[in-house]
């Protein structure tokens, strides 16, 4: 180690989230230093059609993280390579979905701590096996929900706990996704060949998946809507949007999840959904339903609610239903409030009794340090969360309601939705 | 005003009212013309989609004239009906046939009220499809004018002569499932595309469409095939969506068997989203599925009811009464009462429908659909079971459910003042009441 006081940390998927996570986190931590990235893509891509003034690739990183160290970072292309040549101490992956838990295994078994991007894995049997190793493994893990970290989050958990609204038997949330994000729903796979960019590895991309010719439809941006890749709407925002519910009620595994969607095929997640997911009662906590809507669709606004006040914030929202009355908040559990506000305003609010957080990143590189707690989303968490989120795009697969047997990891109504918790990887890959 | 019975009595009431003893084909324009045992003349408008159907169903009478924009259209209905006079455009045949006792109108929703409103002023019965217009202020209108030129009018919502409505009202009434407070439907339509934006692109019309007619008071726009036959329904300007597509049938029959009054507030949201930073506001298609939640107030000693409507493949929640081994349909709908559920006509679960009775026939039959109108607009019968004042209301209550699915609108309580026809806590809501007309055309 160069600096013994310094955490060295690698960048994998220095797309639109790993320069954001560069620019916005990496670079800012006085403790951090950023020695590798690694992409498929080894020169500079530009967004325009999605973000006009962002930008990704491994030489947009690299300059990034060059001027601000003003010396030379090292680049990579393929993350094998990169575990091989260097000696780090901590990874940070924002790679597609679909590449998140073989990059993660990975770095696990070298005792490389993991900060890795939502949803944890691309499937359930992925986030069980990843949730595992880290805990043997005993590395300092983060999922990158940032919504975590927030005072939000612990204000409700914080009400809820204090009984602010009793018994809480309903949750509706939502997410407005995809919206203009990224095309999703009824896609088709394309027939016509397109060159594959300068400078992108397109086998390293597709990884573990199964081969298919490179399409911009995939790359850069838009796989989220394409089920060998992404995880939908519901992969991208679910993990932000439940998190508060998961966190305050404790829900653990559900029993089951029925669906309804708008068309959904073989290659992609609807434009819209609607789960149903039932969890049992945990102790003197009664059992909760939760409805998630997104692709637009929301649940009716409640009774309680102001006329003309907005349900939630632009990215979506949550409604927790208790005995004795209702919280709102927004994505990653932003302003929540106890509607109608008359309610909120007559509130004697508990003390904060969770410990506030220095920053979800923050968090994770003093643990990796040894000077903190275990970051608040360490895959302890984090894999549950994201298997709860993912058994959805299992139920929506089946197209059928599904009971789960959480610990043999198995859907017990109905074989053929059994396929879609795991997955075969192409030939040279596995977990 | 929504009780089919006081109705009826009403109709009849008024046919006594009338000036004649042997009433005439047609009361008011042409008394003494026809006796009730001639052939009513019947010109059929919009001869693609739904228009030949219709007027199979009307060949008692003399098919007096076919008019169509689409020229093959025009000569389908020619071939069909030989003696029949050919027209491209409705105002013409108005214009120039006197002797007109009825119309059929079957053209995209677009037209309805326009062609409808002109058939009314000229005293002629009128059957139109449904939904009786596209948008709430035409519905208004054209309930009015109905009204008032008194003639026979019926809109094609077939299901509204059925027995199975009927008995569904029995069977309410009768306290099968206590008091309704809530209903769920859902449907897989739209079986055509929605959810797409305008090409970018136009054609030149084809030959055989007039194009300048086909749009009548909608907006001019440049010809494109994706907008016609059929997969009209999708585009906000020439269709009404899915909830107008069968919506007319799911209201016309909810205010009959739960004698519904207009709703309080309409509330939905949509596939096709508007909000956060990147905005996607499209009112060029209607969204591939929407949730529209309709609250219906109190009437005299029964709840409110809420409805909640799914669309694009989207279903609710099964109820716990439904049975584990029962698979929901494409479509459907769910009554639920403080005593029970109803599943489309049968009580849940199954075993509680066997042991039911059937309470006995309380409502007397229909003639039939089109036999109704066709007895009315002879001056007979007991008039008809989707007139047009209760097609309005029906169309009216479908068609407030579109307006709370445009982008801005979405997910915000809008509330209905029905009398004064608009909401009345949101001024851009109003905005899409009434529509613009193209320049040279008026209701």
């Amino acid at each position: 180690m160069a600096d013994n006081k310094k955490l060295n940390v690698a960048c994998i998927g220095i797309g639109v989230r790993g320069v954001g996570l560069l620019k916005n986190d990496l670079l800012n931590i006085d403790d951090v230093n950023v020695v590798a990235l690694c992409d498929v893509n080894t020169g500079s891509r530009d967004y325009p059609k999605y973000i006009s003034d962002r930008w990704g690739g491994l030489d947009a990183g690299i300059a990034m993280v060059n001027e601000k160290y003003g010396r030379l970072c090292k680049g990579y292309q393929d993350y094998r390579k990169m575990f091989e040549a260097e000696d780090i101490d901590a990874v940070v992956i924002a790679t597609p979905d679909h590449s998140h838990a073989v990059i993660t295994m990975a770095a696990i078994r070298k005792g490389v701590h993991v900060y890795c991007e939502k949803p944890l894995t691309h499937n359930v049997f992925e986030a069980r096996k990843i949730t595992e190793a880290a805990k043997v493994a005993g590395v300092v893990t983060q999922m990158g929900n940032q919504g975590h970290s927030s005072e939000g989050i612990r204000l409700i958990c914080e009400w809820i706990a204090d009984g602010a609204i009793g018994d809480v038997t309903e949750v509706e949330a939502w997410a407005d996704r995809p919206a203009d994000y990224w095309p999703q729903g009824g896609l088709k796979r394309p027939e016509e060949k397109t060159e594959v960019p300068a400078n992108l590895d397109w086998d390293l991309w597709i990884g573990p998946a199964a081969y298919r010719p490179y399409n911009g439809c995939y790359e850069p941006h838009d796989w989220r809507g394409w089920w060998d890749f992404g995880t939908g709407s519901l992969g991208d925002m679910g993990c932000h949007v439940l998190d508060p519910v998961v966190w305050a009620l404790d829900l653990g595994s559900p029993v089951s999840v029925d669906v309804s969607s708008t068309e959904v095929n073989s290659e992609g997640p609807p434009l819209a959904l609607i789960l149903t997911y039932d969890f049992a009662a945990r102790g003197d906590k009664p059992a909760v339903r939760l409805t998630w809507y997104d692709g637009g669709l929301m649940p009716a606004s409640p009774d309680d609610l102001e006329l003309g006040r907005r349900m939630g914030d632009s990215n979506g929202g949550v409604i927790i239903v208790g005995s004795k009355g209702k919280i709102m908040c927004g994505c990653y559990g932003s302003s929540p409030r106890l509607i109608p506000e008359s309610k909120m305003k007559d509130y004697k609010k508990p003390s904060k009794t969770i410990p506030r957080s220095v920053g979800h990143m923050q968090e994770w590189v003093d643990a990796c340090l040894g000077k903190g707690n275990k970051p608040g989303s360490n895959f302890d968490y984090a894999g549950p969360l994201t298997e709860i989120v993912l058994l959805g795009n299992v139920a929506l697969r089946a197209g059928k309601k599904i009971y789960f047997d959480a610990e043999n990891i198995k859907v017990t109504n109905c074989e053929q939705a059994n396929q879609y918790l795991s997955r075969a990887y192409q030939k040279g890959w596995s977990l | 005003m929504l009780d089919f019975i006081s109705r009826r009595k009403f109709i009849k009431s008024s046919s006594a009212f009338g000036l004649f003893s042997i009433l005439p084909a047609c009361v008011l324009v042409k008394p003494g013309r026809a006796a009730p045992s001639d052939k009513l003349n019947i010109a059929a408008i919009g001869y693609g989609g739904k228009g030949p159907s219709n007027i199979k169903r009307m060949e008692s009478e003399n098919i007096f004239a076919i008019c169509d924009v689409d020229s093959n259209h025009l000569a389908n209905g020619l071939k069909a009906y030989p003696s029949a006079k050919g027209y491209s455009d409705y105002r013409k045949l108005f214009d120039e046939e006197k002797s007109i006792d009825a119309v059929m109108i079957a053209t995209p929703d677009n037209s309805h009220a326009v062609i409808t409103m002109a058939a009314l002023e000229r005293g002629k019965a009128v059957y139109c499809e449904k939904p009786l217009t596209h948008d709430v202020y035409e519905a208004r209108k054209v309930a009015l004018a109905a009204k008032k030129a008194g003639v026979a009018t019926q809109m094609g919502n077939q299901g509204m002569a059925s027995e199975k409505l009927r008995i569904m009202r029995e069977i309410f009434e009768d306290g099968a499932i206590g008091d309704v407070h809530e209903v769920v439907y859902w449907t897989d339509r739209p079986v055509w595309p929605q959810g797409m934006l305008k090409p970018e692109k136009s054609e030149l019309p084809p030959p055989y469409l007039n194009w300048n007619l086909w749009q009548g008071p909608a907006m001019d726009r440049p010809y494109h095939p994706s907008y016609l036959h059929f997969v009209w329904r999708g585009w906000q300007d020439f269709g009404t969506g899915t909830m107008g597509d069968i919506g007319g049938h799911l209201f016309g029959s909810l205010f009959y068997i739960l004698g519904l009054r207009p709703p309080e507030y309409v509330e939905g949201t949509s596939s096709h989203f508007s909000s956060g930073w990147r905005a996607v506001a499209n009112t060029d298609s209607y969204p591939r599925a929407s949730v529209v939640r309709w609250h219906f107030p109190a009437v005299g000693n029964k709840p409110a009811i809420k409805l909640t409507w799914y669309d694009g493949g989207l279903k609710p929640e099964r109820p716990e009464l439904l049975e584990a081994s029962r698979k929901l349909g494409s479509s459907g709908i769910f009554y639920i009462g403080d005593k029970g559920v109803i599943y489309n006509t049968r009580l849940l679960p199954e075993k509680r429908m066997k042991r039911y009775k059937l309470p006995a026939e309380k409502y007397s039959r229909s003639a039939g659909h089109y036999e109704e109108w066709l007895i009315a607009a002879k001056g007979q019968g007991d008039g008809c079971g989707s007139d047009f004042e209760k097609a309005g209301l029906a169309t009216e209550a479908a068609l407030l459910g579109n307006i709370a699915i445009k982008p801005g609108l979405e997910g915000e309580r809008l509330y209905w003042d029905h009398e004064n026809m608009k909401f009345t806590n949101n001024d851009s809501a109003n905005g899409y009441v009434q529509r613009q007309y193209r320049q040279g055309w008026t209701l």
